[in-house]
């Protein structure tokens, strides 16, 4: 079923987005048009018109901000080169002869249909989005990323200032470029067509394989990365899903007002859509139309108060005592106080991740009761693991002194040694977190060292952590799959091994709709373990996993990693304080100590070694 | 030679606003992990202080110090109103938080005030120029450099002397660490927005002096470029947020003056963006990198 389609299951991953994607459609547009008839005249429709391409606005913005956690400033800016690119290809040349009779490239000739200049304004975008998100890769970006935010200010701040000054293209700073009068945005149908194609797209891309790779990066960029996922590659396709939508928006927007002028796509707008993003919640596209709902709402009874007055129910709120709140900047005050309140008292929003077709397919999709029973895939080929004289070095601290290690895929091999022996560095340089300064990691005869974590991982080397590190924002389930995803993403020929019954084997099948972050501490350190095994691993590498767990606990531990290497092939490297486990699990041991292995062999003779006993209990037990 | 010396003169009188602008930024980010997009709302009040100030016969010298004052107080209002609620919050909602009260302070003024400009007349001293030989230069770029430079030391005795500055450092380079060895964290946070509004409170003198206006949105600009030198000298290093201060108005002036023509030169921030934002992509730990190691 997986397989290596875009869309995992078809059912709930298309069919149920494309049903909530006209629910929300028809709810939203609906309001709108209750609005329009019962207040009546030009003002109401334009004011329909505006906040119908708002949504598409938002929408757009959210697949990128949401799925990503990267927090954009710089969008608007993406309008702005989307609306100068339409404005510039649609105007009738008589119109545009007064102001940019000189504009390079005979632009002042071009004269294409709306549709066209809608295309040539994506395109114009898209490229410039392609630069950005390699200056974004560049950076580091991830959920929470000071430094990529500040990029997409700085795009914002880029085109405003080339709309300002390029005169020959953007018209100034005051003229701006104007469609002739009656030229402009005369049906509401392409309005209704992108609305709707664009929750369609959000919803899809949500679901979609790449959409969750993304989600999985932006609840935890290293996890991801340990699992194979190459969070870079999700955001620039994110980011590219994202501005094409933007661009839509701008040119609808452009082509409905009839004019544009650089303060169109600027400060102000952006602040308008985040806040609508923000307060409705940014990890969802429901959220994102409720958002542009309830502040689109508050905007124009802030601005009636302001300018007009008002009547709530019969009761006149004209000047008089109410003039030191209703009068100009209003409109403004609500929006930065909506901004304020929000992230004080509920920063994820009105809904935070709630997103109807995964409530929809919850309530209405009942899978098996039972969980699948697999037969464990037919041993692999055999596979070694060789790391050979693997250092590192902390400024003058050498946290890893020539350590050397073999194992093979068909064995547990543990890894012992008092605090600072350097086990987790071993597992770090393995898995790639941490470059080795000298020596090789090399598996099925293919040098690994010095390799980007998720190439690693995709060859096979798949970790857990010490201090866990879930997708915290996903489900049991989708915790799972995201590694499986990445797994046939990169089309790995490993066998594949079903979702449910890695579940049922960590023992977390009642939980498997529950949000990761509600599990309790032993159920984390088992999804971890199943979450590593759905990456297809040759070799399971675990940081300490009974850490926290009661002696009971950590025995069961025992079976449940032997049934998963088991179930998905692999070998086992496990790093762990606890003996009883420890000498329960493993076949053979290797002791290290100050950065280098002292001793290695079977847990019996382990126990027996002198060194080892030395290196735990202090030199004088030893001598 | 001259222009080069004129230039670089400039762009030191420029970038030491910037520099003050930044580290009272570094300063907040390094105890709370706050990028403050409303640290420029300091300066919007300031100006309309100002401009309450001269409009009321106040002479020069007066307002220096009663801007100080009144940003230090705003500082810290703002911190008790809005910023103390979200300690602890993640990085975005801290960010945008402070979005919130850049633009409820614009709204404020825009409603109570007025969204025209207000112009206010500036001593006749500060337009003067003096030719030093080899070179014409500005005499209130040779104030604010030399102020700036005497600021700049005082900070940093308070920074290295003094308890509070030592607790200071303390909590920006481990806030958890520190809190755990005794140091306590609202005395830090509120003494951090303190100093950051003092700091503001000096670089609004210099920028008000040139501007010579109040509007609503007078805090913007300095408020960008504040953050954005506090991004390249590397968010949450002091040393490194002078340093970028001062590299931002060197380069601006520099890029002003080569480029070849009018329409250019007003593409000159533009410019400047760019070269940031390459900044970031080639380096986006800025220039003084600060330790913030994952550990796994």
């Amino acid at each position: 079923m997986a397989g290596r389609s875009l869309f995992p299951d078809v059912r709930r991953d298309v069919a149920y987005p494309v049903g909530s994607a006209a629910v929300l459609f028809a709810v939203f547009v609906g309001l709108a048009l209750v609005y329009q008839t019962l207040q009546g005249g030009a003002g109401a429709e334009s004011l329909v018109t505006k906040v119908l391409i708002d949504a598409i606005m938002v929408i757009g913005i959210q697949v990128y901000i949401g799925n990503t956690g990267v927090l954009s400033f710089g969008h608007i800016g993406f309008g702005a080169v989307a609306g100068y690119a339409f404005a510039v290809v649609a105007i009738e040349p008589t119109q545009k002869q007064t102001v940019i009779s000189d504009a390079p490239f005979g632009l002042a000739d071009v004269h294409l249909s709306p549709v066209l200049a809608g295309v040539v304004a994506i395109v114009v975008t898209l490229v410039v989005a392609v630069v950005v998100g390699i200056g974004l890769a560049r950076s580091g970006a991830k959920s929470g990323a000071v430094a990529a935010t500040v990029i997409t200010l700085a795009l914002l701040f880029v085109s405003h200032e080339l709309a300002v000054n390029w005169n020959q293209v953007t018209g100034g700073d005051r003229a701006g470029l104007s469609f002739s009068i009656g030229d402009t945005l005369q049906s509401r149908w392409p309005v209704y067509v992108a609305l709707f194609g664009s929750l369609l797209v959000a919803l899809l891309f949500a679901r979609s394989r790449t959409g969750r790779l993304a989600q999985a990066a932006r609840d935890d960029n290293l996890a991801a990365r340990a699992m194979g996922i190459n969070p870079q590659v999700q955001q620039m396709i994110a980011l590219l899903v994202s501005v094409t939508i933007v661009a839509i928006a701008a040119s609808l927007r452009v082509y409905s007002i009839g004019n544009i002028t650089p303060k169109f796509f600027f400060f102000e707008y952006t602040l308008v859509t985040l806040v609508m993003l923000i307060v409705g919640g940014r990890s969802s596209v429901t959220g994102a139309l409720t958002g542009v709902a309830v502040i689109s709402t508050a905007s124009e009874i802030a601005r009636r108060l302001a300018t007009e007055g008002y009547e709530f129910f019969g009761i006149g709120l004209d000047s008089t005592g109410t003039d030191w709140l209703f009068r100009e900047g209003l409109p403004d005050i609500v929006l930065g106080a909506a901004m304020l309140i929000f992230m004080i008292v509920k920063p994820n929003g009105l809904l935070h991740d709630w997103e109807l077709d995964r409530w929809l397919h919850r309530r209405t999709h009942h899978a098996d009761a039972t969980p699948p029973v697999v037969e464990p895939a037919a041993a692999p080929a055999p596979v070694d693991l060789v790391v050979t004289g693997a250092a590192v070095s902390f400024g003058g601290f050498r946290a890893l002194d020539g350590a050397d290690m073999t194992a093979s895929n068909g064995e547990i091999v543990g890894l012992i040694g008092p605090n600072g022996a350097g086990k987790t560095t071993l597992v770090n340089v393995i898995t790639g977190i941490v470059p080795p300064t000298e020596g090789s990691v090399v598996v099925a005869g293919s040098e690994l060292a010095g390799q980007p974590t998720h190439r690693i991982a995709r060859a096979g080397l798949v970790r857990t952590f010490q201090n866990l590190r879930l997708f915290s924002s996903l489900t049991v389930r989708d915790n799972v799959e995201a590694a499986a995803l990445s797994a046939s993403a990169a089309k790995i020929d490993r066998p594949r091994v079903d979702i449910d019954a890695l579940i049922a084997a960590s023992g977390l099948w009642e939980m498997r709709d529950r949000r990761s972050s509600e599990l309790d501490y032993g159920n984390s350190r088992r999804l971890e373990l199943a979450r590593a095994a759905a990456a297809r691993p040759r070799f399971l590498l675990l940081d300490e996993p009974t850490s926290g767990m009661s002696d009971a606990e950590s025995l069961t531990m025992i079976d449940r990693v032997r049934e998963m290497a088991r179930l998905v092939g692999a070998g086992v490297i496990v790093i762990d304080h606890d003996l009883g486990f420890i000498t329960g699990i493993c076949d053979r041991i290797y002791c290290l100590d100050q950065g280098q292995v002292i001793a290695v062999g079977t847990p019996d003779e382990i126990q027996a070694n002198p060194d080892v006993q030395a290196a735990y209990l202090g030199s004088a037990a030893g001598a | 030679m001259s222009e080069l010396v004129q230039n670089l003169i400039d762009g030191l009188g420029q970038g030491s606003v910037y520099a003050l602008l930044a580290l009272g930024i570094a300063v907040i980010f390094g105890v709370m992990h706050l990028l403050n997009f409303a640290h420029g709302e300091l300066i919007t009040v300031g100006a309309y202080v100002t401009y309450a100030s001269f409009t009321n016969g106040i002479s020069w010298y007066w307002i220096a110090p009663i801007l100080i004052v009144t940003c230090t107080v705003t500082s810290l209002l703002i911190e008790q109103v809005a910023f103390r609620w979200v300690r602890g919050a993640s990085d975005s909602t801290l960010l945008l938080t402070s979005f919130g009260v850049h633009f409820v302070v614009e709204a404020i003024f825009l409603m109570y005030v007025s969204a025209s400009v207000k112009t206010f007349n500036r001593p006749g001293w500060i337009t003067k120029t003096v030719d030093i030989g080899i070179a014409k230069v500005e005499v209130f770029d040779i104030v604010v450099i030399g102020v700036t430079m005497v600021v700049l030391a005082l900070t940093a005795a308070l920074l290295q002397r003094t308890m509070f500055g030592i607790a200071l450092r303390a909590a920006a380079s481990d806030f958890d660490a520190a809190r755990l060895m005794g140091v306590r964290s609202n005395n830090v946070i509120r003494g951090a927005f303190a100093l950051s509004g003092a700091l503001a409170g000096v670089a609004a003198i210099f920028w008000l002096m040139r501007a010579g206006q109040a509007t609503p949105a007078a805090g913007s600009s300095p408020m960008l470029k504040g953050v954005l030198a506090a991004l390249i000298g590397g968010l949450g290093s002091l040393r490194g947020a002078v340093i970028g201060g001062l590299a931002l108005g060197v380069a601006e002036v520099v890029l002003r003056s080569q480029l070849p023509n009018a329409q250019l030169q007003g593409l000159s921030n533009g410019f400047v963006f760019v070269l940031i934002a390459l900044l970031f992509i080639f380096r986006p730990q800025g220039i003084i990198t600060v330790g913030h190691a994952e550990r796994v």
